[in-house]
């Protein structure tokens, strides 16, 4: 019996050692693996991978996503034991950063047109200080407030044009029995970066006004930043009356069961509303600047796409990310994936109806920022609160009513001065 | 002369039979002695080694000594984590302590008298026990959900409005009501416990004192009581230990950070966050200073069951 065993296995091991012998023989035909944080879209990025092969077809890319929150720390372990995929998302900024000068991203400063593709502003996020990139940018997504069509019909309103006209609005819906928002913050990153960061672009003055924050010519804790605040205590008569336990999933079941008429959302989440509010019509706006102000979009770098430096197959996997800087790749992109946009400087039309109402936001904008936070304020050392949880903290307080929006900035000031030099030279 | 022949014959000694069989012994223990050295001795070490390093990443190459101790008690942003966390903890541990174990004991002494359905209730009152910790999380989550959660349609339904509170949002609220979800699952553990505790007890014994006149109420403190005292040391150790390692409930409730504002936040959800998982959306961990927590969270355990060891040595010594 145990004769037998090892006789079988022998013959197995062999077979394997001849087989993979084989597979190095024949060079030409390699598999490359994407690492990805989104799960949601595997179907998706199977059509995008199988266009890849039909064009390359001595190179198969296999999509493997992991679950979104152990994504960063579950690509650090593989890639410190030399496990990681070939290819895998990059996260933009500081995250991104630390592991392309750990060396474990190839530099890409040599990929063909990746200049030429790409604006400096959509490569920045994945390039060094001087310039040298190290993952091709894929997709941006927006934000907005998506809005029950049926119930502002019902009660006579307008999409609005002011942040005073939406709160007006919302009184009326409120006063009319229904829940004007349906934010809640058990979950606490939601109503950071889906609606405080959607508001600040407005409140601060977009790009413009965020890097002034940041050289330190403005004051984390100044007037605009103070209405930004504001803006959140404004909301917490018109969000659900058990917020406080309302998580980012109970909030977009209420918004497609009809209980609330509005929903601060990003645009990833095209597809999930389609799929759960069927009773009615709904549609999306971009919430509105307070009166006197121009209005700007939170138009968020979320991805992009590196190569393992230690990839064995690392010459397929430039072929792989040269096509991501194709238009083909574009138009996959941003109509397998609705809500997810292609940040080529040509953009394909897209056949979403929503997904081009989030594109217009752009043009109608004054201009496009990214997440007020992303860029530098998230660095801070271990042993100090970064801008991302202090403004979270923060936002909460404020919605609770346990702050005023001029304390909720002052703390907010105080946190990011502890080590963000400019913040504590701030005029 | 003698003694000579003694001392050269001491060598095949060894190997007669009478001490080949006096040795055998360790050889049924290596198997498990190997197991419990590689898989956890070992890491535990390891863990011990890890936090006097740091560095990013899951190999933390550099040594800084007994910095991270120096850091988790003098860096007010440290402090203010752990001892939040350590706090919130001992409060878990003391709901477990006084509800469910005395809940536990009331249990055990209704089911073990003689009734109906009496094996029913015996299987009903474990069956939580037996669910995923993540099940159950999940499902009060649902129960208790402010929006269409069966408690609160059930307080507003009785006129009793005020009280449907958004049980998981506020900070006061989110870690006892997480600590009773958590009561609920596991009342069958303690129960059964004392159930075989108190079945254990001899009829005799119970008879005796009813002759001499004891109220029920007597018979329980006087005889019941004190015989069953050895299984409520067990059992408070058991749950001092389960307590001061939990993590599994608070991640399914209240997330990794312990939402709200890390009023739930655990010592195991603080080393979770800090050296494995990273904290949102960076996601950096930091293995030193998540092994500098698990190395106190260690000693605290510790040192409580060499207390509990000390006195049931002591207890059992009397006797």
């Amino acid at each position: 019996m145990q004769k037998k065993l090892f006789a079988v296995l022998s013959i197995l091991i062999l077979a394997s050692l001849v087989l993979t012998a084989c597979g190095t023989a024949a060079p030409k035909d390699v598999t490359l693996t994407l690492g990805s944080w989104r799960t949601d879209d595997v179907a998706a990025w199977e059509a995008i991978t199988t266009a890849f092969h039909a064009k390359y077809p001595n190179i198969t890319v296999k999509f493997d996503p992991t679950n979104p929150p152990d994504y960063n720390a579950t690509l650090r372990s593989q890639l410190e034991t030399n496990t990681g995929p070939d290819l895998f998302f990059v996260r933009s900024f500081g995250v991104g950063r630390e592991l392309f000068d750990s060396g474990y991203i190839a530099s890409l400063k040599d990929l063909p047109g990746i200049n030429d593709t790409f604006s400096a502003g959509a490569r920045a996020p994945w390039a060094t200080d001087s310039g040298e990139p190290y993952a091709v940018p894929i997709a941006a997504v927006s934000h907005g407030i998506f809005y029950n069509k049926d119930l502002f019909a019902a009660n006579g309103i307008e999409v609005p044009t002011t942040w005073e006209d939406l709160m007006a609005a919302s009184q009326k819906l409120l006063d009319a029995g229904v829940t004007p928002f349906a934010n809640g913050t058990k979950d606490a990153w939601d109503i950071n970066e889906v609606v405080m960061m959607q508001l600040l672009p407005s409140a601060v003055g977009g790009y413009d006004g965020r890097m002034a924050y940041l050289n330190g010519e403005r004051c984390f804790n100044d007037p605009e930043i103070v209405s930004a605040f504001q803006q959140i205590a404004d909301l917490r008569p018109y969000v659900p009356a058990g917020f406080e336990a309302t998580s980012y999933a109970d909030a977009e079941q209420l918004f497609a069961q009809g209980k609330a008429a509005m929903f601060f959302d990003g645009s990833w989440s095209i597809g999930q509303i389609k799929k759960d509010a069927t009773a009615f019509q709904w549609g999306v706006f971009y919430p509105p600047a307070l009166k006197g102000k121009d209005t700007y979009v939170s138009f968020h770098v979320d991805a992009a796409i590196g190569a393992n430096a230690a990839s064995k197959n690392l010459d397929a996997a430039k072929t792989f990310l040269q096509w991501l800087e194709t238009p083909e790749f574009a138009a996959l992109i941003g109509n397998n994936l609705p809500g997810f946009f292609p940040m080529t400087n040509e953009i394909p039309s897209l056949t979403d109806p929503i997904a081009n109402d989030f594109m217009n936001f752009n043009k109608q904008a004054k201009g496009v920022d990214i997440r007020f936070v992303w860029e530098k304020l998230m660095d801070a050392p271990t042993d100090k609160v970064n801008a991302y949880t202090s403004l979270n903290n923060n936002v909460i307080s404020v919605l609770k009513g346990e702050e005023t929006p001029e304390e909720a900035a002052n703390a907010f000031n105080a946190d990011v001065a502890a080590w963000y030099g400019p913040a504590s030279k701030c005029k | 002369m003698s003694q000579a022949n003694l001392s050269k014959n001491q060598k095949p000694e060894l190997l007669n039979v009478e001490n080949r069989r006096k040795l055998t012994w360790v050889l049924f223990l290596l198997p498990a002695l190997l197991v419990y050295l590689v898989f956890m001795a070992g890491p535990l070490f390891d863990s011990l080694r890890l936090s006097l390093y740091t560095g990013k990443g899951y190999s933390p190459t550099e040594f800084v000594g007994l910095q991270n101790y120096i850091d988790l008690f003098t860096v007010p942003l440290w402090r203010e984590k752990f001892f939040n966390a350590i706090i919130n903890t001992c409060i878990f541990f003391a709901i477990h302590m006084t509800i469910q174990n005395s809940l536990g004991l009331l249990f055990a002494n209704l089911l073990a008298s003689d009734f109906k359905g009496r094996n029913f209730f015996r299987t009903l009152i474990f069956t939580p026990t037996t669910l995923s910790v993540l099940v159950v999380g999940f499902l009060w989550t649902l129960i208790l959900n402010p929006n269409w959660g069966a408690v609160n349609q059930i307080l507003t339904g009785v006129g009793l409005k005020q009280f449907a509170l958004p049980w998981l949002g506020r900070e006061n609220l989110a870690l006892p009501v997480i600590a009773l979800t958590s009561v609920w699952q596991w009342i069958g553990m303690p129960t059964v416990m004392f159930l075989a505790g108190l079945t254990g007890i001899s009829e005799e014994l119970i008879e005796a004192a009813s002759i001499d006149g004891a109220s029920e109420w007597e018979i329980f403190w006087k005889i019941k009581f004190p015989l069953i005292q050895p299984v409520i040391g067990i059992i408070a150790i058991l749950t001092f230990v389960d307590n001061f390692n939990a993590f599994d409930v608070i991640y399914a409730m209240a997330g990794a950070k312990g939402e709200p504002a890390y009023s739930a936040d655990l010592l195991a959800t603080l080393f979770y966050r800090t050296g494995i998982a990273g904290e949102h959306p960076t996601g950096i961990p930091n293995m030193g200073m998540g092994a500098t927590i698990a190395t106190i969270t260690f000693l605290i355990l510790m040192s409580g069951v060499l207390v509990w060891l000390y006195f049931s040595r002591r207890n059992a010594d009397e006797k």
